[in-house]
């Protein structure tokens, strides 16, 4: 699929979410596995958007593509906002998902999640730019998205 | 599809409608109704979520808020919640804090 532009802007998440539905549209990818890959994507790009730029007083774009390589779906985003490698951050342990509520800390769930669900996850930076690149594997068993 | 947070409140109940797609854009609607609701002093938190139809991690940092802000003694209720969303609850074990039903009655 062709890549696209979206400013930094969390009106900005929708769109996105939207461009993963498309591309994973028509490769087989299911249904369940193209709803992980949109809120890993939802929950990367609002940290890229609230702290790669956000936090940092940076403005920019995110550049969103994707591709079918074999048997994967893979999407990258791309931004120039700061540094920010999500695999080295510490998420958080069995034990706080156990917590109540109550006692819960506030950050680290959604990277928590985007972790756990996604068949490969990979980081670089190059320049001034940040890739975050995410792959699906599309399995025979599963039933083509008809979203 | 559009987000939107309906609250009612109905005796000692505050009720939150919520359809669409909770993401970190919308989740300050989200957050209004809760503090909307809390203003009242209910006894019990309703959020019905049958029509939701996303919820990323700041949805679930609002549930975090709203338990947080009524205090213990106020139960939350999640009614309808499903599919992935109702795995998203669970994978970050928000389940055992809120009760999670199918329907409610009063």
């Amino acid at each position: 699929m062709e890549p696209m532009t979206f400013p930094a802007s969390l009106d900005s998440l929708s769109p996105l979410r939207k461009y993963v539905g498309d591309a994973a549209e028509g490769t087989g990818l299911s249904k369940e596995a193209t709803y992980k890959l949109q809120l890993i994507v939802d929950e990367i790009a609002t940290n890229i958007i609230s702290y790669g730029y956000g936090d940092s007083g940076l403005s920019g774009d995110i550049i969103i593509a994707g591709e079918v390589l074999d048997n994967k779906l893979r999407i990258t985003l791309e931004d120039t906002g700061r540094e920010f490698d999500l695999s080295k951050k510490e998420l958080p342990s069995e034990d706080d998902l156990e917590k109540p509520l109550e006692e819960r800390e506030i950050g680290g769930l959604g990277i928590f999640l985007t972790m756990r669900d996604v068949d490969n996850f990979n980081y670089k930076r190059i320049g001034d730019r940040n890739y975050n690149i995410f792959e699906m594997y599309i399995k025979e068993h599963d039933v083509p998205s008809n979203k | 599809m559009t987000f939107s947070a309906t609250l009612e409140e109905t005796g000692s109940d505050a009720r939150i409608f919520l359809k669409g797609e909770l993401d970190a854009s919308s989740a300050p609607q989200f957050k209004d109704a809760v503090e909307q609701a809390a203003a009242k002093s209910p006894k019990r938190l309703i959020l019905f979520m049958n029509e939701l139809d996303f919820m990323a991690s700041a949805g679930l940092r609002i549930l975090i808020f709203a338990k947080q802000k009524m205090g213990q003694g106020v139960g939350i209720y999640v009614i309808g919640c499903k599919g992935p969303v109702l795995n998203t609850l669970e994978m970050s074990g928000f389940h055992r804090s809120v009760y999670v039903q199918d329907t409610y009655s009063e």
